[in-house]
């Protein structure tokens, strides 16, 4: 299945070309933001989660094929100063970065799709959320879903919606994700993917399951550090099916794809785990739209 | 009335005037009776200018007119007018008499007795007085005909239990009996329902080329009135199980104008719909739209019956069976996606319940990269789209995504114009920015099979074409079974109306000539419709269009439920049509789908190669099953006319089910096999449309040269088959001095100028 491309020559030539400089959108994250876009502000430390703002759906001369939608979900306060420092709750981890990059390798390495290439933050509860088949979240386990964000997302599941879970780490994080489900999905149960699932064939071969780390523990890694973020934590490729089989959110736990592809341009992140985060993220995509 | 007259004035009847030639049998010459009248008629008239009396010159003029008038009429009758005749010479022309022997003759609609009575009546025993005349002139030989025709030694031999009726076939057949015999014409008795499917002029040719007139003689009503009548039932003859049916019922009544009666349709027993029927005016048909679905795997003999109703004529044309067969098998498509969109997961999804649709992908998802999904074998399209005709016609329907034309070869495009010209298949083109004219297929092979133009009239020219749609069926559309959401139209449209709009990137708003629009949507400035869903024929396959890109909406968008099943529905009925009559290697059709025993069945095969190419050199071999289980084999022969195509027949022997199954293999390779059904029971064909037929019987007389009667005129028939039949003849002469009209008009002229005279005061 390998059969004509190799990411990692591809990422290098990526991180190297033109002065080192990525192919990022010509503006800055905050400036590219289209107005339409606009997204909700964070929940501040010992404060209820804010109601959030109704977004518009973006204005463009066409629909696209694809959007790499982010949820904004409702979620816990976050700790005082990550909170104020971010300017965003955890939904908004290495956004928009994250977003861009990935978007921006997408555009190279599923060449025919027809992918928006900005970020896109979308609301659980926005009435148009079902147009946007894809869904990424990260940080789950400090995801606090108001019922309207629950019965959108299931909604959204039952449909024939995409989700893609990511960077949450830990027992307790678990604890809270699978408890956030249980009332999203409830009776679905979470199973474990194996190695021989499609998703890890749909485009690229994916033959071992990688621990991608944070970008800290990155650097640390080449120094024999560890990868988790959490004491003994093993990556887990988990997911939810729906009654017929179909497979409905891929979870993606005790790993952090996407810092990995948020630092893919720092020459300090090692390159294997930036190839198999943008593997693992293609074959997502491909998988979600096929299947 | 008119010709009993018309008979009383002119001593004949009238045709013998349209038969004969007006002459003069005086033995003078003409100039004598010149002469005569000359002398008559100047001393009249000088005798008339002469007495003047009181008379003026007006009443001198009419009273000499009606005497010349009187006179004239006198020296008419001295020259002896005469007809000259030709008839045939009594005892030596044979008239060959056909009666009808089907079952229509039992239908009592002559006051309450059967039309057979009429043949029993004038046809047997020794008191008929038209047999007695046909006798005294002709002799006779009797036929009767249904499905066959056959000399008849006795008129009593006749049974009425034909199934059938063949008047062209029983012509030509009575015709070669008597040749070699001086043949005065053929006397056809019968109420014309033919039934035979075939083109009576045909029939007629060799009759008029041996001028050999035909009379007819129509029994029963035209009109038969009250009844209604199953008349036609449009469904195919074979579905995929589980197909969703949408069946036209034609239901013709008379004498029961405004009422509403229930159609029912039932499965061996079992009732699978009903609907009620509101019959509209007296004579004119109903089109009762019945929907259900095909579950039951097999040969299934469908029922489409309606209660009988009070008083009807006819009590056994108010049910119809026809014969389906639901295949079990699973339809394999191909469809070629060119980039990786949502359409293939939701399409994937639509129809992934359907256990007879097996939807292969092959999606590029990078250049020259293709995802594989429902391969039967890891070989299947292991090298991208098929390159080979063997490979591509393995499928029996293609859908084209978003790809452009560029991708293919030449040779591929004409590979997959020849998929459904000459494999049959059927191609599903949908929309994309890499689609129709976006996608660069203007002047391709494949723009010719498509029904649309890709000429853009919807685009203002400013950009790219985009346009968010409504879509809706169009009448036509209403009625097809790929986009019945509803169990009824008004359901339909419904249904349609609230699904949201989709979008497209491909302006396409002109259909070819022989193309159906189905689905539609009002989009842009222009007053066009763009096209949502187009189809036609092409050679022999079908090519359908659905120029949007994303009906994955009416599966995700807020506003449609999450259990709701239209866009399943909309593509398990869109793909099952897409295959829906696709032949195989080897298809095999009978000439008809019922018969009864003893009655012969004739069957073809076409057989093909896996490239489908007509194979003319196979060795093809048909095994007739019957439902004792024993099966026959036969070995069918090319019919030479027609490439690949070869024939047989055979007779079932028992009522029930008969399989014919064919096996086709070419130097020990196997082409394939192929089967169909047909039902071997009573048929009650005789029972519908079986009204007297008499403009048929018109026809079939005026042709040949003979004439059409009914029982109130029949009594002619002896006559004018002397006058007008050919055979063996003479000429005579009938004098017609002494016809009434004549003495009549003498009386009428010399009494006019009595009574002139009288009123005028000139005696």
């Amino acid at each position: 299945m390998r059969a004509f491309a190799s990411l990692p020559v591809v990422v290098s030539l990526m991180l190297t070309s033109s002065s080192g400089h990525l192919p990022l959108p010509q503006a800055s994250a905050d400036e590219s933001t289209p107005e339409s876009t606009r997204i909700p502000q964070s929940t501040r430390f010992f404060e209820p989660p804010v109601t959030q703002e109704p977004r518009e759906l973006p204005h463009h001369p066409a629909f696209r094929e694809y959007y790499f939608s982010r949820v904004a979900y409702t979620g816990y306060p976050r700790g005082w100063a990550r909170g104020l420092a971010r300017g965003g709750g955890s939904w908004a981890v290495d956004y928009p970065k994250a977003d861009q990059i990935f978007l921006s390798f997408v555009d190279r390495l599923l060449s025919n799709l027809d992918a928006y290439e900005w970020q896109h933050p979308v609301l659980l509860d926005d009435p148009e959320l079902r147009r946007f088949p894809y869904l990424y979240a990260l940080e789950v386990g400090y995801m606090n879903l108001t019922p309207p964000e629950i019965d959108g997302l299931r909604g959204f599941l039952l449909a024939g919606g995409f989700l893609v879970i990511d960077d949450f780490w830990g027992p307790r994080e678990w604890a809270n994700f699978e408890h956030q489900m249980a009332q999203v999905l409830p009776g679905y149960p979470i199973v474990a993917l194996s190695q021989d699932h499609e998703i890890f064939s749909t485009f690229y071969e994916i033959t071992e399951l990688l621990q991608v780390p944070n970008v800290r523990n990155g650097w640390a890694s080449v120094n024999g550090g560890s990868t988790a973020e959490c004491f003994g934590c093993l990556p887990q490729v988990k997911g939810i099916y729906d009654e017929n089989g179909r497979l409905m959110v891929v979870i993606n736990f005790n790993t952090d794809l996407g810092d990995a592809w948020e630092w893919a341009d720092d020459p300090y992140y090692p390159l294997k785990f930036s190839t198999y985060a943008y593997e693992m993220g293609v074959n997502m995509i491909v998988y979600a739209m096929s299947h | 009335m008119l010709e009993s007259l018309f008979e009383f004035l002119f001593k004949y009847r009238l045709l013998l005037f349209q038969e004969g030639d007006f002459a003069f049998t005086s033995p003078w010459p003409w100039t004598i009776g010149l002469i005569l009248a000359a002398a008559l008629a100047i001393p009249s008239a000088l005798t008339y200018t002469a007495a003047l009396g009181d008379s003026t010159a007006a009443d001198r003029g009419i009273m000499a007119g009606l005497r010349l008038g009187a006179l004239s009429v006198i020296l008419f009758s001295l020259l002896q007018p005469a007809l000259i005749i030709t008839s045939v010479v009594p005892q030596r022309n044979f008239v060959g008499i056909l009666i009808d022997d089907s079952r229509s003759m039992t239908i009592a609609d002559r006051d309450g007795r059967p039309r057979s009575e009429f043949v029993a009546r004038n046809f047997t025993g020794r008191e008929s007085d038209l047999l007695e005349q046909l006798a005294e002139r002709f002799t006779l030989r009797f036929f009767r005909f249904s499905s066959r025709t056959q000399r008849l030694g006795d008129v009593g031999e006749l049974e009425y239990s034909g199934s059938r009726t063949e008047i062209g076939a029983a012509l030509v057949r009575a015709q070669e009996e008597l040749t070699g015999v001086p043949l005065a014409g053929l006397v056809m008795i019968t109420d014309g329902a033919d039934n035979s499917g075939e083109a009576l002029a045909e029939s007629l040719i060799p009759l008029q080329a041996a001028s050999t007139p035909v009379y007819t003689v129509g029994l029963g009503e035209e009109v038969l009135s009250p009844d209604i009548q199953v008349s036609r039932v449009e469904i195919p003859r074979s579905v995929l199980a589980g197909a969703s049916l949408v069946v036209d019922v034609i239901i013709s009544q008379r004498g029961f104008q405004g009422r509403t009666v229930k159609l029912v349709v039932e499965d061996g027993g079992r009732i699978v719909a009903s609907q009620d029927v509101a019959l509209k005016r007296d004579g004119e048909p109903v089109v009762a739209r019945v929907h259900f679905a095909a579950n039951e795997v097999g040969p299934r003999l469908l029922r489409f019956g309606i209660p009988l109703q009070p008083d009807e004529r006819v009590r056994r044309n108010n049910m119809r069976e026809v014969l389906l067969n639901v295949r079990d098998e699973r339809e394999k498509i191909l469809y070629f996606e060119g980039e990786p969109r949502w359409e293939v997961k939701f399409l994937r999804r639509a129809v992934a319940d359907d256990e007879n649709l097996q939807v292969v992908i092959l999606q590029r998802t990078a250049e020259n990269k293709f995802l594989r999904l429902d391969v039967d074998t890891p070989d299947e399209l292991a090298t991208g789209f098929p390159r080979t005709r063997e490979e591509l016609f393995r499928y029996r329907g293609l859908v084209l995504g978003s790809v452009e034309a560029s991708f293919f070869t030449h040779d591929q495009l004409n590979m997959i114009a020849d998929f459904v010209s000459e494999r049959g298949g059927g191609l599903l083109m949908l929309g994309g920015r890499n689609a129709f004219r976006e996608g660069g297929y203007q002047g391709t092979p494949i723009a010719q099979v498509m029904p649309v133009f890709m000429d853009d009239e919807l685009s203002d020219g400013s950009g790219p074409y985009f346009a968010e749609v409504d879509v809706r069926p169009t009448r036509s559309g209403l009625t097809h079974p790929a986009i019945q959401l509803g169990q009824n139209a008004e359901a339909v449209e419904e249904a349609w109306e609230t699904l949201p709009p989709v979008t497209t990137l491909n302006p396409i708003s002109k259909l070819k000539p022989g193309a159906t629009a189905l689905l539609e949507a009002t989009a842009g400035r222009s007053s066009a419709r763009q096209i949502v869903l187009a189809h036609h024929r092409f050679g022999r396959g079908k090519s359908i269009v659905l120029p949007i890109q994303d009906s994955w909406i009416w599966q995700m968008h807020a506003d449609v439920d999450v259990d709701d099943q239209r866009h399943e529905t909309f593509w398990r009925q869109l793909l099952r049509w897409l295959v829906d009559g696709v032949p195989d290697g080897v298809s095999v059709e009978t000439d008809r789908e019922r018969v009864e025993v003893g009655e012969s069945v004739g069957f073809r095969a076409a057989v093909s190669d896996s490239a489908f190419m007509e194979v003319n050199n196979a060795s093809v071999s048909a095994f007739t099953e019957g439902p004792s289980g024993q099966p026959v084999e036969r070995r069918m022969e090319w019919t030479v006319d027609e490439d690949g195509v070869y024939d047989a027949a055979f007779v079932p022997t028992e009522p029930g089910l008969y399989e014919i199954r064919v096996e086709a293999t070419r130097a020990a390779d196997s082409l394939g096999t192929g089967s169909t059904f047909v039902y071997v029971m009573e048929s009650d064909e005789e029972y519908f449309n079986s009204g007297m037929r008499r403009t048929t019987l018109e026809r079939v007389a005026d042709e040949t040269g003979g004439r059409f009667y009914t029982p109130e005129t029949v009594s002619n028939l002896p006559e004018d088959i002397s006058l007008t039949g050919a055979g063996v003849t003479l000429t005579e002469e009938r004098d017609l001095w002494d016809m009434p009209s004549l003495l009549l008009l003498l009386m009428s002229l010399v009494g006019g100028e009595w009574l002139y005279r009288r009123a005028r005061g000139l005696i």
